[in-house]
């Protein structure tokens, strides 16, 4: 495990319950998990197993109904929803298993989208999604609206949108779940180079074995608890 | 990888921009339909103000023409007691032309008059009639008053006139009198005595307006002034104009302009609203019939907009949510919504509003026509004509885009709140 001082995220006795009616439904029960700086962590389980809250609350979606969430040394659960908002912009990419990229840009427009929140010059958004498109062999599909590209090119523009603004942590629930074999093998190697070369912290919420094998650390949960966590090397 | 020192600065007005005019080009039909009931509206609005307000206009230009302008200076007195000692001392009517004559003023002055007004009698062979008689320079009023263009027998005064009179049609019928018969009008002279003048009819007028056909004669003021021995005072100083809208100001400018007499209680200064009460209120009737109808249609107009607004938040919903993962705070996210459902308003608004001037001014520029619905009337002394001459002052296009603006801005608030207030983690799971 990791020091707070190096960790991305930290999780302290985090709980989440909804209210369904008059039934109760715990979520996410009880996990402190702490994920270090340039991490390639996955986190597996069954559907309902509490993983995807789990990302949520990492990534200030929703709040914990008890516990505390850290991200990158800040106390997420004590900050306003404009702070969590910004500490996102500044801190945290996201990937979504239905990619989510917004129907009026083009893909260049959804990869740069973060960037023009941060204000980054246009010049520097321009090279930063032009070289990670050449990576992801997005190069010559700038322009075109999500409708016009395949599953598998929608999800290589998610993930250069989640990268692209440089965050300390890429928060990706279940990336390769509407993927073919070649498309996530493919997804995934981009994944870990972009781990590998700028440091960025992965967590993944998945089932897909395939993003288990790649992963070097494996924290399984069942009914919203840590049921094991594994380092591998 | 680009050098990782990226300067920041905020640019979240343009992206918010840039995101809500996408939306609107997306679902360009259910746009452009609502846009066209704004433009329907908008038009609609400038026609009808246009209308009302150069109704109002006439009106106005009527009641004061035939009365004492837009803006008249006289004692505070004479309004009530219409006798000849409440007259303007002449300093004070010397002080006033001036005024009307300064380079503040003079540029909206259509016409100015002075006038020695008496409550008398005339009476001839036939009998004796309540008379009100105006002594006036007879250039000065024609310019001033419509009344020399109402003759419908002999002339109006002429300046080197003397013992003539314009008689109004039915106090001449009153009198059994016809071109050219002599009658006597009886008035209180300034030595407080009752001082008699025989006149001649030179002119017979009709102007509509009862009040006036049968009670006023005009004289020319040199006789007047043998007949009261006034000296060449007047009761009153007139002023008439190029817009009503001007009379606050003129009236505040003249105000100033004769602080001392005014503070010595020599004169007061009256623009036409108070001048003619019955006629202000008239027009602030109208006015509200108006608006409370333009309300009416722009309500059923914003529950269109709030209709499309909603509906276009509700379908993306799951796009704010993911909007608000990537960054976005609430405010921002309703933001979005804000700006759709105002540029929408704007952009439709101010087409509209061009679209009802150029139907306007296209097609009635020349003036509106409505003989068929009614005849010319009168109402307090006011002659309302069958035909409507459009007005659009830029303080009303203002209102109006102001109005529009109002409309798609509140029409859009709750839609906005509705974006600003989602649950993030609810949203992402929107399936349309």
């Amino acid at each position: 495990m990791t020091d707070t001082e190096t960790a991305a995220v930290r999780t302290d006795g985090v709980w989440k319950i909804f209210h369904q009616e008059a039934e109760e439904v715990q979520a996410v029960r009880d996990v402190s998990l702490t994920v270090g700086r340039g991490e390639f962590t996955a986190l597996a389980g069954p559907s309902g197993s509490g993983k995807t809250t789990l990302l949520n609350l990492i990534g200030g979606l929703t709040r914990p109904s008890e516990g505390r969430v850290e991200v990158a040394g800040r106390d997420v659960t004590a900050m306003s929803n404009r702070d969590v908002a910004q500490l996102r912009l500044d801190q945290v990419g996201f990937v979504f298993q239905a990619y989510n990229l917004l129907p009026v840009l083009t893909a260049l427009e959804n990869a740069e989208f973060p960037m023009l929140l941060q204000g980054v010059p246009a010049d520097e958004r321009r090279a930063r999604v032009r070289e990670l498109f050449g990576r992801t062999g997005m190069t010559g599909l700038e322009d075109r609206r999500p409708g016009k590209l395949s599953g598998g090119q929608q999800q290589r523009v998610a993930v250069v949108r989640a990268v692209a603004s440089r965050p300390a942590l890429v928060l990706a629930d279940e990336p390769t779940a509407n993927l073919d074999s070649a498309a996530s093998a493919a997804l995934l190697d981009v994944m870990a180079d972009l781990n590998r070369e700028l440091g960025v912290t992965f967590v993944f919420a998945t089932h897909d074995a395939r993003v288990m094998e790649r992963s070097r650390r494996l924290v399984r949960m069942v009914d919203g608890r840590i049921d094991s966590d594994e380092t591998r090397t | 990888m680009p050098s990782p020192s990226t300067p920041r600065r905020p640019m979240h007005a343009r992206v918010l921009v840039l995101l809500a005019m996408r939306n609107l080009r997306r679902h360009m039909r259910r746009t452009v339909l609502t846009a066209s009931a704004m433009i329907v509206g908008g038009a609609l609005l400038i026609f009808t103000f246009a209308v009302a307000d150069g109704s109002h206009e006439q009106w106005i230009d009527s009641g004061v023409r035939l009365g004492e302008g837009h803006v008249t200076i006289e004692r505070p007195e004479f309004r009530v007691s219409r006798r000849i000692e409440d007259r303007l001392p002449a300093e004070v009517r010397r002080a006033a032309e001036a005024a009307f004559a300064s380079p503040e003023i003079a540029p909206r002055v259509v016409a100015t008059t002075a006038k020695l007004a008496v409550t008398g009698l005339a009476s001839s062979a036939a009998g004796a009639r309540p008379a009100q008689i105006a002594a006036v320079d007879p250039t000065a009023e024609a310019g001033f008053s419509p009344i020399d263009d109402r003759l419908i027998e002999g002339r109006y005064l002429a300046p080197d006139d003397r013992l003539a009179a314009y008689v109004g049609a039915e106090l001449v019928d009153s009198l059994d009198l016809r071109l050219g018969s002599r009658f006597v009008v009886q008035a209180q002279d300034a030595e407080r005595e009752i001082a008699g003048q025989l006149l001649r009819v030179v002119g017979i007028f009709r102007t509509g307006v009862p009040e006036v056909d049968q009670t006023l004669v005009h004289i020319p003021l040199a006789t007047a002034d043998e007949w009261l021995g006034s000296a060449g005072d007047v009761t009153n100083v007139g002023v008439v104009l190029d817009t009503s809208a001007a009379t606050a100001g003129v009236a505040a400018r003249v105000e100033s302009a004769l602080d001392g007499p005014i503070s010595r209680g020599d004169a007061r200064v009256l623009g036409w609203r108070e001048a003619n009460p019955a006629l202000a209120a008239a027009v602030a009737i109208d006015d509200f019939g108006n608006y409370l109808t333009q309300g009416f249609i722009f309500t059923i107009i914003a529950f269109g907009i709030v209709n499309t607004v909603l509906m276009s938040v509700l379908h993306r919903r799951r796009e704010f949510g993911v909007l608000r993962a990537l960054g976005l705070t609430p405010g921002q996210t309703g933001t979005i919504v804000l700006i759709e459902g105002l540029t929408l308003t704007a952009a439709s608004g101010f087409i509209g509003v061009g679209l009802g001037l150029a139907i306007t001014w296209h097609f009635f520029g020349d003036g509106l026509d409505i003989s068929a619905l009614m005849d010319e009337m009168t109402f307090s002394g006011v002659v309302i004509e069958p035909i409507i001459q459009p007005l659009m002052r830029t303080a009303r296009l203002v209102q109006v885009l102001l109005f529009i603006l109002f409309i798609g801005a509140a029409a859009s608030v709750y839609p906005a709140l509705r974006a600003a207030r989602l649950d993030v983690t609810e949203a992402m799971k929107f399936d349309r």
